[in-house]
């Protein structure tokens, strides 16, 4: 018995050591530790390359965006993370109000990053856009039918739409630039439009809409494009198609997954050098590639496959307001009945 | 020796107090200002969740309570083919965690998957989307649940007495008669235990509600949180069902009333002999549900893991499965020890009120989404830095978080109902008797704790630990916020893969997690088996 007991105290006191252990080697010399709400599949070959080029380690803990906002206003200026990525532009904007960011403005990142996808003082810079746009099913629907993303609440879509939660970050961040661009009232009607449309609950993933779409339950969905890129990538026969949206309005919503330098960063030169590197075309490459998204930066091309989906416009709200008016989205969505 | 015993539950009492620090700093946010979200809220969530909840807690708790108690009155009391081996195949869905298994019921059977596909196409029966209305939600959470009932209930009527069950025959009576009058209520205090460990997981569940877009309270919890910032108003929200909770733990007790069955025989003859046809659907009845909540869907996941394992294998998989082994065993073993000081019969016999109420607060983080009670935690850790700093002191926070220590401390808030319900079970088995006569015979209480009752509770402490260890393994949100660098676990992967919709990757690591679940259930079958 008392050897057991032994082993169970030993057992205890060594994780402790360990973890207290860890946590020091995470924030010692030239080290740059990163919080990051973009998944580790995504990140980890960016990092490794930027190590291969500078010497320079990169720590990483993925973990959702809130919570490592709230771990990061708690822990402080005691924080080991010198940088903080996330993958909406209302996550950015939110941590950039809570003192999380400081501001970095160099010539490299201006001259690599157009200013749409930056905050205006620089708190934090976008590193992917990531276009939110209608995918059809072209067994069902001539594109000539479709037009806006306010169009899809018209009764020609009844019992023919899939959308994503009103829960998922990424629909709080659309109906907030519909919110913008249209104001509040019309972007009611919008919403109250969609749900009167809807062919089935509102579904948990992106992949789910096109699922459904394939499957014949609807004809039609909003989805951030790389979602389909997987698909493509996957299955090219698959009988759906994107059409960008609002091409003669304001032009296709667009999010970013993007990063900053923390406040208290013990570290926030190397901290700056990785954002530049991040923002470099080279960089850009493997950064949009991963996960077909779209470079942040301008000069270089897109993906093979996410180029052949061709050109379109972008919708040039600056991102900071997608975070002010999120909020307003969710009760705006909240009331009206969007799940 | 008064003295001792005073002392000692002092000590247990603040033991059971910082055990249940999270659900205290949760509780303490109503002591902050109330935010106008409550009223928006009120308008729009509320009605809704509280009524879906409510028939999700109904559906889910009759669900498990019936499938559970039928199984293992089956397998203990009924000879049938096929018997022996399905008795242990049915543990196993709990190697599967909840979400794993909802996404791979979506895939399999909602509007776009085989079964609704082969039923279009061959039948001709229109699609339907199962995520609407409640019952596909309750069925998924009914078979992975199921097994804590199943294996309170087996456990029981194992010890049931079968001469009673004989006299119930010689009575004439119908075995169905003999199942309702006499073995469902002499297993009725097993069959709530379990019911209750299944109501408490799922209130605090996310994952499967959040894959069903389904409305529990948990969704408002999240949304005050996510969508609004408010940590305080998902504290707030949170607190209510630590509350809810507690009630369910009150009517537990109510139900189990002031029935101990001081027995530890067991008999292995079977009371019914189903021979032919009636054999044959009873085996039909019990090989479908082992089939639908393991094998298909361990089935589905071997064909996904085989269709990208080139692409998704690395050697950071033994990282993960390190990670995950370490803070597995490690937190196992201390829960399961502290589970055992809070159970020690002595404690009953010199039980304060107020003794067993810390106790029963220290078991209620079972109830906390893991998310909230991370936060919840920090926040503590918080509060103990400003007192630090306000008395001259410095801040721990920087000690604390993201330390191996924090996020065990997470665990055994969390996770102290599974391995105390255990405990606590095999601590009642144990007749006064045997503490009077150890201290008629002059021995001392350390002696009577190793010598007898360590012994005796040691099946309880197993069976506990056992449970923790795959509730650990599979355990999310509050791992994802509180881990160290590096510490990234296979249900972490599992996560961040199937959140991206890459459900063929993730189901590599949940493979894994599969893997060592079945591993460790059929580890607690073989003790359990040794017992009998």
């Amino acid at each position: 018995m008392n050897t057991i007991r032994l082993s169970v105290i030993s057992l205890a006191l060594s994780t402790l050591l360990m973890g207290s252990v860890t946590q020091i080697q995470a924030a010692s010399g030239d080290d740059i530790t990163v919080y990051s709400s973009r998944k580790e599949h995504l990140i980890q070959p960016l990092f490794e390359q930027f190590t291969n080029q500078t010497g320079i380690e990169v720590n990483y803990l993925t973990g959702s965006g809130g919570d490592l906002i709230e771990r990061l206003k708690l822990e402080g200026p005691n924080t080991p993370a010198d940088m903080f990525m996330t993958v909406d532009a209302g996550d950015l904007w939110y941590a950039g109000t809570q003192n999380i960011f400081q501001s970095v403005n160099t010539e490299t990142i201006k001259s690599n990053i157009p200013s749409y996808l930056r905050d205006p003082k620089g708190l934090w810079t976008g590193l992917s856009v990531r276009a939110r746009t209608i995918v059809y099913s072209t067994e069902r629907v001539n594109p000539s039918q479709l037009s806006t993303y306010s169009d899809l609440a018209s009764s020609n879509w009844n019992k023919k739409l899939c959308l994503r939660t009103s829960k998922k970050i990424y629909t709080k961040s659309l109906v907030a630039s519909i919110i913008h661009n249209q104001g509040e009232e019309k972007a009611s009607q919008v919403i109250s439009g969609w749900v009167g449309n809807l062919a089935a609950v509102p579904n948990a993933k992106d992949s789910h809409v096109m699922n459904a779409i394939i499957a014949g339950q609807c004809d039609v969905g909003l989805v951030n494009t790389y979602y389909y890129g997987q698909l493509i990538e996957k299955t090219p026969e698959a009988p759906v198609k994107l059409f960008w949206a609002n091409q003669e309005t304001t032009g296709v919503h667009v999010n970013v997954s993007g990063a900053g330098v923390t406040t208290h960063a013990s570290n926030p030169s190397g901290a700056t050098q990785l954002l530049e590197w991040l923002s470099s075309a080279e960089a850009q490459a493997i950064y949009g590639s991963l996960n077909k998204e779209y470079p942040a930066n301008q000069n270089i091309d897109s993906d093979k496959i996410v180029s052949s989906w061709g050109s379109f416009k972008q919708d040039k709200m600056n991102l900071s307001i997608a975070g002010i008016l999120q909020a307003d989205a969710v009760k705006l969505m909240q009331r009206l009945g969007y799940k | 020796m008064k003295e001792i015993f005073f002392k000692s539950n002092i000590w247990v009492g603040a033991l059971a107090l910082a055990i249940a620090l999270p659900i205290f700093v949760v509780g303490s946010a109503w002591l902050l200002p109330g935010t106008d979200l409550w009223s928006h809220f009120a308008q729009t969530l509320l009605p809704e969740l509280v009524s879906s909840t409510i028939i999700l807690l109904i559906g889910v708790g009759i669900g498990v309570s019936v499938l559970g108690t039928v199984l293992a009155y089956l397998v203990v009391m009924v000879d049938f083919p096929g018997r022996a081996w399905l008795e242990w195949a049915l543990f196993l869905p709990f190697a599967i965690p909840a979400y794993v298994l909802a996404f791979v019921y979506l895939g399999v059977f909602d509007y776009s998957g085989y079964v609704q596909v082969w039923l279009r196409e061959y039948l001709g029966i229109p699609g339907f989307d199962i995520r609407s209305g409640h019952w596909a939600i309750i069925l998924t959470f009914v078979l992975v649940f199921y097994p804590y009932v199943y294996m309170m209930a087996r456990a029981s009527f194992k010890r049931q007495k079968i001469q009673m069950i004989e006299a119930g025959k010689m009575l004439g009576a119908k075995p169905l008669r003999v199942f309702w009058r006499i073995s469902v209520p002499l297993a009725r205090p097993a069959i709530a235990a379990g019911l209750l460990v299944t109501l408490m997981e799922t209130l605090a569940d996310f994952g499967v509600v959040s894959l069903f877009n389904y409305s529990t309270f948990t969704t408002a919890i999240y949304s005050a949180w996510g969508d609004f910032r408010s940590i305080e108003v998902a504290a707030q929200l949170a607190s209510l069902l630590v509350v809810v909770s507690f009630f369910l733990i009150y009517f537990e007790r109510k139900a189990r009333g002031k029935a101990k069955y001081y027995s530890s025989d067991v008999s292995n003859i079977k009371a019914y002999y189903a021979k032919g046809l009636k054999g044959w659907l009873i085996f039909l009845f019990v090989f479908g549900v082992f089939m639908l909540s393991f094998a298909m869907p361990l089935f589905q996941i071997l064909i996904w893991s085989a269709e990208v394992f080139t692409l998704e294998w690395s050697d950071r998989y033994f990282d993960y499965f390190a990670s995950s082994g370490i803070l597995t065993i490690s937190a196992t073993a201390l829960i399961v020890l502290i589970a055992t000081i809070l159970a020690l019969p002595s404690r009953r016999k010199s039980e304060s009120k107020t003794l067993q109420l810390l106790i029963r607060f220290s078991t209620l983080g079972y109830a906390l989404p893991g998310s909230v009670m991370a936060v919840g935690l920090l926040y503590g850790v918080q509060n103990i830095s400003l007192i630090s700093i306000y008395f001259g002191g410095s801040s721990i926070n920087h000690i604390l978080f993201g330390s191996v220590a924090l996020l065990l401390f997470a665990y055994v808030s969390r996770f102290m109902a599974i391995a105390y319900n255990s405990t606590s079970a095999s601590s009642e088995q144990i007749k006064p008797v045997y503490g009077q006569s150890a201290k008629l015979l002059g021995a001392s209480r350390l002696r009577l704790i190793q010598k007898v009752y360590l012994p005796m509770m040691m099946p309880g402490i197993i069976a506990g630990g056992l449970l923790v260890a795959v509730d650990v393994m599979k355990e999310l949100p509050a791992t994802y916020l509180l881990r160290p660098f590096g510490w990234d676990t296979l249900a972490i992967r599992v996560f961040e893969l199937s959140s991206e919709g890459l459900y063929e990757r993730a189901a590599i690591p949940a493979l894994i997690m599969v893997v060592f679940g079945a591993i460790i259930m059929l580890i607690f079958n073989k003790l359990d088996s040794e017992k009998y």
